[in-house]
């Protein structure tokens, strides 16, 4: 079978190449020699290639060995990184801020009034004028705006001194409710310009058929979205929720509060309960980061509805109300805020901060019956232990100088100024500088200065 | 207790808590809540205590830099309202004997002046080289009298450009430091001139600021019109959604918070350019009146009265007729204002009485609603003013006089208590009312019947409605 098949012996292409041809040739000295030479190179060569790589492998190794020292110090820096890390995690205590306006509802239609029902445009109509006026009982809409927009009606009110009930309602439904800046506005103005009419004692120089109530009012927040049961607590989780906030009529709404409580004497349209709800609200808005721009405003507000109460209502209706914020602050930053939110400029604002922070320590402190208690826990505290928690501390501190010393009825109680100054130099002197901690360095420097300037 | 030593080391704590020049730093949460515990210290050390005295210049200097200079909303607007009540609290200049007792009434109140007060104005160093307008715009220092003006230049600008959107954190600071300084301008000078004595007044901050070589008087008035007009345009255009801040996608919050924010203060600044222009224009009568008196000197210096201003950019930009008028709230001025427009294009003897006995403005407008008694008389003014200036110019003169009317007939009201004196005096205003406002439908009935293709403006109509209406009611 091996043989090849016949037809194949003639091919002569199958006819194996003469390989052989160089071995013909006969091997001389010069050859053997030449191919001993080299021999010898390559052998050199190959030595020569053996100890590079030799010396490769030595400095591999040396190499290797610097990579795992560096490594290690990754290593360590890494540690030490994630270390400082953890400390900042621990450090990013959120910002104040609760959204205490949630989404807004449909505003209700912006009805014009029946003018029919008007009497100073009804009268008009047979007027001779009206030729030139062309005011039509059926489109007097945009008429009335008019009127508001350029200052006519504030000056026929003057004038007439009376206001009629459509006009009065209609004003206030486009000063909480139009979506136009120029209507809010001039509808709030006209409304301001009324309120504060006439002279300080007791009558407005207009007759208004109209006054808006508390329900009006805080319908209309529940409009813009307010949400009356809220808690900061369960409020950093929403933060990121995409509702568009208030609506620009909110400021109207601000500015309307403040001027019906500056004319109690003439009208009171609030009752104690309600006005109580109304600083508690506008407390609330001193918390939504939302209304940062507008702390003027705020401030004005919270000023006269303060001064609306009388001071036999001040007294329970001041503790009403810091109960009340007290129990639905978290204890975060955001108790700080609505204790300084609250101005110091009058007497009453500083008795409402103090109450605000004290009844905030006391739901704090759970079981603390009162301030000597809430201050013998805050003695009791250990500034050298590791677990001594500066943030909560820093926390009790700035709400205990609030209530000491914003109320001079407590900041001249002798126990209590006492054991509070006695609490500020432990502060101050057993945190050590070095302290590391988050807000150790922070509660050292407050004690520090309320010690110096302070008490 | 009280000694110089513990203020001084006060103010070095106080300023130690942060380093309110440090503008490089970024505005983290840490350094901006050392900043408002730095403002909260400054209130309370000054305005928190019963007897407190204003902060030092140094921490005056560190919180107004604050106010310039800040990127946090909360910030900006809190060094505002703390130098806002600092300036209420502390008074640059005040009257003293006022409110002290009635027994001191005859002597006149005597002004006192807090000299050494911080002024976030620097004035009357127009010798002085170096301050730079721009340089000093970054450093965030007081202001020159050019940096003023390139101040309200800009507020202008950026109204014009409605480019209000891209820039509005930066925006709303200008704005708010403009509203400072008119309450600066403000105190310290309503006390001065109201002691009606030329050598106090000429002392005002006002009157030196205007004064200045470094600024020309004139284009700052220019622009504080082109403001308040571009101001009430914006709003006829429904502001809100010029203003409608950028969405930006880091935080919705702070967007919202801003745009609430600018709303508010743009609000306000209208009715603070309108401070600044009556405040001028007061000095100017103050100015006047020490001319005639022969008070004024020579380095008192000429200068254009605001009204002649006012009128001269009103002819030569007749769009911004409307707009001002409709901006402009005070009545007193804005019917000296209308008043001596119509008069300009009137020509009547009785212009000529109008200088010399001064503030008559009641008779003057009366005067100048009987030029449009005849048909020629109303020819030539609609010819020299134009029909719907016309209208515009009379509407808003009787608004304004009505108003003035009013109030006058209110202060007789309250005036004479006694009973039988009421009836009469509401008589007697009531048909002087009547008979303004008959007069003034009379004068639109002529402008109606000259002009017969004669177009009724809106106002137009709302006054012609006001007074029928006022007509049907008091008579």
């Amino acid at each position: 079978m091996d043989d090849p098949l016949d037809f194949e012996l003639q091919d002569d292409l199958l006819v194996p190449l003469p390989i052989n041809k160089k071995r013909k040739k006969v091997i001389g000295l010069d050859d053997l020699l030449n191919e001993h030479y080299k021999e010898q190179e390559k052998l050199a060569e190959k030595q020569k290639k053996q100890a590079k790589k030799k010396a490769k492998a030595n400095e591999k190794k040396k190499y290797d060995d610097e990579d795992r020292k560096e490594a290690h110090l990754n290593r360590l820096v890494e540690k030490c990184h994630n270390q400082l890390k953890a400390f900042g995690e621990e450090n990013e205590i959120p910002v104040w801020g609760v959204e205490v306006f949630g989404e807004q509802k449909p505003f209700p239609r912006l009805d014009f009034p029946d003018l029919g029902s008007c009497n100073f445009i009804q009268s008009f109509l047979n007027n001779r004028l009206n030729s030139v006026v062309e005011l039509a009982a059926d489109k007097g809409d945009s008429f009335l705006e008019g009127l508001l927009v350029n200052g006519w009606l504030s000056k026929l009110a003057f004038l007439s001194g009376h206001v009629e009930k459509p006009v009065a309602l209609w004003a206030f439904n486009s000063m909480l409710y139009s979506s136009k800046e120029e209507l809010q506005n001039s509808s709030s103005d006209f409304w301001c310009e009324i309120l504060s009419s006439g002279n300080e004692a007791d009558q407005f120089s207009v007759k208004v058929d109209w006054f808006p109530e508390y329900k009006d009012l805080r319908s209309a927040l529940d409009t813009y979205g307010f949400l009356f049961k809220f808690s900061s607590s369960a409020a950093h989780e929403s933060s990121d929720s995409n509702n568009g906030g208030p609506p620009q009529n909110i400021r109207a709404w601000i500015r309307f509060v403040t001027y019906c409580c500056r004319i109690k004497s003439k009208k009171a349209i609030l009752s104690t309960i309600e006005a109580e709800e109304i600083v508690e609200i506008i407390i609330c808005m001193f918390l939504d980061r939302r209304f940062q721009g507008l702390l003027v405003l705020l401030y004005d507000c919270l000023q006269a509805v303060v001064d609306y109460f009388t001071d036999q209502e001040w007294c329970s209706s001041c503790e009403n109300v810091a109960k009340f914020i007290a129990c639905r602050v978290s204890e975060d930053l955001n108790c700080i805020r609505t204790v300084e939110c609250v101005s110091e400029d009058s007497s009453r604002c500083r008795q409402l901060r103090s109450a605000i922070a004290y009844q905030t320590m006391l739901f704090c402190f759970d079981g603390a019956n009162n301030g000597e208690e809430i201050l013998k826990s805050l003695d009791a505290i250990n500034l050298k232990h590791k677990s001594c928690d500066f943030f909560k501390l820093y926390i009790h501190l700035v709400l205990a100088k609030n209530w000491i010393l914003s109320n001079n009825s407590v900041e001249d109680n002798e126990v209590i100024h006492e054991m509070f100054c006695s609490f500020l130099r432990n502060c101050s002197t057993f945190i050590s500088p070095t302290d590391l901690r988050s807000y150790a360095s922070e509660v050292r420097h407050k004690a520090s200065y309320l010690l110096n300037f302070s008490v | 207790m009280e000694n110089p030593n513990r203020a001084r080391i006060e103010d070095d704590m106080l300023l130690t808590m942060f380093d309110p020049f440090d503008a490089s730093k970024d505005a983290t949460q840490d350094t901006i809540d050392e900043r408002l515990a730095f403002l909260d210290a400054v209130h309370a050390s000054s305005i928190g205590l019963e007897c407190g005295k204003p902060p030092s210049s140094k921490i005056l200097g560190a919180v107004f830099h604050m106010l310039r200079t800040e990127k946090s909303l909360q910030l900006i607007v809190a060094s505002y309202k703390l130098l806002v009540d600092l300036e209420k609290h502390f008074p640059r200049a005040y009257l003293s004997g006022k409110d002290d007792s009635l027994s001191s009434s005859n002597s006149p109140p005597k002004l006192v002046v807090a000299e050494e007060a911080w002024s976030p104005l620097i004035i009357g160093l127009d010798n002085a080289a170096g301050v730079g307008g721009a340089s000093d715009k970054q450093s965030g220092g007081p202001l020159d009298p050019s940096s003023f003006h390139l101040l309200i230049e800009e507020l202008a600008k950026t109204l014009a450009d409605s480019n209000i959107k891209a820039t509005s954190m930066k925006y709303l600071q200008s704005l708010l430091l403009f509203q400072y300084l008119v309450i600066v301008l403000e105190g310290d000078f309503l006390p001065r001139n109201a002691t009606m004595n030329w050598s106090l007044q000429r002392e005002s901050l006002l009157n030196m600021l205007l004064g200045s070589r470094k600024m020309n008087y004139k284009s700052l008035m220019k622009y504080c019109m082109e403001v308040i007009c571009l101001l009430c345009q914006l709003l006829e255009n429904d502001l809100s959604k010029n203003v409608e801040v950028e969405k930006s996608s880091e935080s919705d919050t702070g967007d919202i918070a801003l745009s609430l924010a600018l709303l508010e203060v743009l609000k306000n600044t209208r009715a603070s350019i309108e401070k600044l222009l009556v405040m001028i224009m007061a000095l100017d009568n103050s100015k006047k009146k020490a001319d005639i008196e022969g008070n004024t000197s020579r380095s008192d210096g000429p200068r254009t009265p605001l009204v002649d201003i006012i009128l001269d950019e009103l002819a030569y930009c007749k769009d911004n007729i409307p707009l001002f008028l409709k901006a402009f709230s005070e009545p007193k001025w804005k019917l000296e204002i209308v008043v001596q427009y119509l008069w300009k294009y009137i020509t009547k003897p009785s212009a000529r009485t109008r200088r010399s006995n001064g503030v008559n403005e009641d008779t003057t407008f009366d005067g100048a609603l009987k030029c449009f008694s005849n048909n020629t008389g109303t020819k030539s003014i609609i010819k020299k003013i134009g029909a719907d200036v016309v209208q515009l110019l009379l509407a808003h003169g009787f608004q304004e006089l009505n108003n003035c009317g009013f109030q006058a007939q209110l202060s007789i009201l309250s005036e004479r208590n006694t009973n039988d004196n009421i009836g009469g005096d509401r008589n007697e205003g009531a048909s002087a009312l009547v008979d303004l406002c008959e007069a003034f439908i009379s004068a639109f009935d002529s402008l109606i019947s000259t002009d017969g293709d004669l177009e009724i403006l809106s106002i137009g109509k709302e006054a012609l409605f006001t007074a029928a209406t006022v007509i049907s009611i008091k008579s």
